[in-house]
């Protein structure tokens, strides 16, 4: 990708597209969207850690590995992985950019990435496998 | 010879500091602590997966007083965040935005925020 100089007239004429427009609402939408859906997620997550928390493996799957309660609670652990790689890129916009954007982009990514695949494999092993 | 100032700019430490701005930040802030703190989770359920030695081990370090401690802090962060989110949902709607009105939103932002995260510890944690 290569670096384009951005100047003034560019980001104040509208024609210059600058930015990405359709990524970018996509983006603000998306982060709406799973933003609006993490309530969920704050609730289910309080009902686990209240009923869990610092109780026995047996416990654990009697309740994470009821399908009701595991399922959901993976799918919303996806869907806050997606809202924490949009905020965090938020983020990093503002004091990145360039090649050292794209690398810590690409480390806020595999975060993400790990801890839904920790998670979530996690809950599916539990529900499955007990 | 004395020394004589220089003009300065104008930099943050010029600007009064309000309840808007605070709430910005402290979103932020709360954001990328939320971030991190998700990694806590995904261990105790990575942990719960394998055996019981393992869930033993973390549920020792979280039921430390230093656990609790980010645990308490974890929760709080979680829905100052989501509060400010909804405060954003709220803007989203183009209302609210007036003067007196955002700063309003703002102080109850912090106040919902601390008040739910007190109600929740002390019904689960402390009293049950």
């Amino acid at each position: 990708m290569r670096e384009t100089v951005v100047t003034r007239d560019m980001v104040a004429n509208p024609k210059t597209h600058y930015g990405d427009a359709k990524a970018s609402t996509r983006h603000f939408i998306t982060q709406r969207v799973t933003g609006l859906i993490n309530v969920v997620f704050l609730g289910f997550l309080l009902f686990i850690v209240v009923r869990l928390a610092g109780q026995d493996r047996a416990d654990m799957v009697t309740v994470i590995g009821n399908p009701v309660i595991g399922i959901p609670f993976a799918v919303l652990i996806a869907i806050v992985a997606v809202h924490m790689r949009n905020g965090m890129r938020d983020t990093l916009e503002d004091y990145f950019s360039g090649r050292m954007y794209r690398l810590v982009m690409l480390l806020n990514t595999l975060f993400c990435l790990i801890v839904a695949v920790a998670a979530i494999g996690s809950i599916l092993k539990i529900v499955f496998w007990g | 010879m004395s020394v004589r100032a220089r003009p300065t700019s104008p930099h943050l430490q010029i600007y009064r500091w309000t309840i808007t701005m605070t709430m910005s930040i402290i979103h932020r802030a709360t954001g990328i602590a939320n971030y991190a703190g998700m990694a806590l989770l995904a261990l105790w359920l990575l942990a719960a997966a394998m055996d019981q030695e393992a869930l033993n081990l973390v549920n020792l370090v979280y039921g430390s007083w230093f656990g609790q401690v980010v645990l308490f802090g974890f929760t709080w962060s979680l829905v100052h965040h989501m509060c400010g989110g909804l405060r954003h949902w709220v803007w989203d709607f183009a209302t609210m935005m007036e003067p007196g009105q955002r700063e309003a939103m703002a102080w109850a932002t912090i106040a919902a925020s601390v008040t739910i995260t007190l109600l929740v510890w002390i019904v689960f944690v402390w009293v049950v």
